[in-house]
């Protein structure tokens, strides 16, 4: 079966590159699922979950922000690439990772009410990674996926 | 000649001093393989961002999106990176003298009668300590400073920073960002550039990626397809003017990001180097205490010798 080469950038490290059938991500109009041969693609995307299928396997990562960028390349191979200011593998986020990011969240809303408007923008980043991370540790507690 | 306990006692201090900057020196090298080491991991990230940005460029005939377009400049917001801790050799001096030049020929400007360029001001934003005083000192005016950036910096650390020039430009405060920061060339030598920022120059940009690539891997490694040459035609999703600004806004995070980083490989290494000077200044004072110690006690005990035998010759 085709596959498509998935990598995921962010500034501080490369998360994951692999061979996948297939991935889901979401993006600024709404949740897409790239398939093989896709036409190239430039495309925002929104705080939540990209999900790669590979063997038949669930791989959920946590992505903030970001682009998509969806190619061929020479060989004919579909290349998505996924530039997210912030990534992180499910399997990274143990439950204990997610409690601290729930109480560091709580922290921050709190600390947000009384705080300068430089700080805020640090703040506001830092709270939106704090709750995806929860939002999508939450949504995959339940579910099977590939550690 | 000082009394063999006091060499003593200097010797100990010297060895003592020693191995606090044997220490520093040694933190300074992990720090700065770290910092290099992020340097690099960046580096696919700005690949990619301006691949991205030249397709959507060539795909819209103009950008007009105001963080890409130049504006005739009144003012100036300066950013200026430099440590927070002193003892790192003339990693400071060097950032500041370039700055102040760059002060003083822009004043240049403004008052000298030949100069046709317009009038700017200058305002700074001090990252790190060391700047801050010193731009204090020479009374300019400082919009905001920076000190609480970790070494191991994450690009989220810099959101602040970038947020703050970002908006200050799109406010028309400012219309011209500029960085000054320390280029890492390498271990032995780094040089402080200043470089404009915002509005994004397409020039600049490709520059500072293509520096960076170079610096990486080897170029088949890099796996990087040549799609420069070859035009993709791309569908966009979404508003492209809203793409094109966050786009330009990443991009801009990212640069500080990584001139960050270049700046804090570079502290590392000459602090690595100072302290390196230092410890071999305190092994050579040990060594010349050394000497003068052996003398002292050699001639202690030749003198003790001769009283001894002239007190049995008068007993004799």
């Amino acid at each position: 079966m085709k596959q498509l080469k998935l990598k995921i950038i962010t500034p501080e490290r490369l998360i994951l590159e692999e061979m996948v059938d297939q991935v889901s991500l979401p993006t600024t109009l709404g949740e897409i699922t790239v398939l093989p041969d896709h036409i190239p693609l430039i495309t925002g995307l929104t705080s939540g979950d990209v999900v790669a299928l590979v063997n038949g396997e669930h791989v959920p990562m946590a992505v903030v922000g970001g682009f998509l960028e969806v190619k061929q390349d020479e060989n004919g191979i579909t290349n998505v690439a996924v530039l997210a200011d912030f990534a992180e593998h499910m399997s990274e986020l143990s439950d204990e990772a997610i409690e601290k990011a729930k109480a560091r969240a709580e922290e921050l809303r709190k600390q947000m009410e009384n705080k300068e408007v430089v700080d805020y923008e640090h703040f506001a980043a830092e709270l939106e990674r704090s709750l995806t991370r929860v939002k999508i540790a939450d949504k995959w507690r339940t579910k099977k996926y590939r550690k | 000649m000082a009394s063999t306990k006091e060499i003593k006692r200097r010797i100990k201090s010297v060895k003592s001093t020693k191995k606090i900057t044997k220490a520093m020196e040694l933190v300074a090298a992990s720090k700065m393989k770290r910092a290099v080491s992020s340097t690099l991991a960046s580096r696919l990230y700005a690949e990619y961002s301006w691949e991205v940005l030249t397709s959507i460029a060539k795909n819209t005939e103009k950008i007009t999106h105001p963080l890409f377009v130049e504006r005739e400049v009144k003012n100036i917001l300066l950013l200026l990176i430099t440590s927070n801790r002193g003892l790192c050799g003339a990693y400071n001096t060097q950032v500041i003298k370039k700055v102040l030049a760059f002060l003083q020929n822009s004043q240049k400007t403004v008052f000298g009668e030949e100069s046709k360029r317009p009038s700017f001001g200058i305002d700074i934003v001090a990252i790190g300590k060391k700047g801050d005083v010193m731009m204090r000192r020479v009374g300019k005016n400082i919009i905001a400073s920076f000190f609480e950036l970790p070494s191991n910096v994450s690009l989220f650390d810099i959101i602040p920073i970038s947020e703050l020039a970002v908006n200050e430009y799109n406010l028309l405060n400012y219309d011209k960002v500029l960085v000054a920061y320390t280029d890492f060339v390498s271990a032995l030598s780094q040089k402080p550039n200043i470089k404009q920022i915002i509005p994004v120059s397409k020039t600049d940009l490709k520059e500072l990626i293509e520096k960076v690539a170079e610096a990486g891997l080897p170029r088949e490694e890099r796996g990087r397809p040549a799609s420069a040459e070859k035009p993709v035609d791309y569908l966009f999703e979404g508003d492209q003017e809203a793409l094109i600004g966050s786009l330009a806004e990443k991009i801009t995070r990212m640069q500080i990001y990584q001139m960050f980083l270049e700046s804090n490989a570079s502290e590392q290494s000459s602090r690595m180097v100072a302290m390196k000077n230092a410890s071999d200044a305190a092994g050579e004072m040990i060594d010349d205490l050394t000497l003068v110690f052996n003398k002292a006690r050699q001639s202690n005990i030749t003198r003790e010798i001769s009283e001894i035998s002239a007190g049995m010759a008068s007993v004799n």
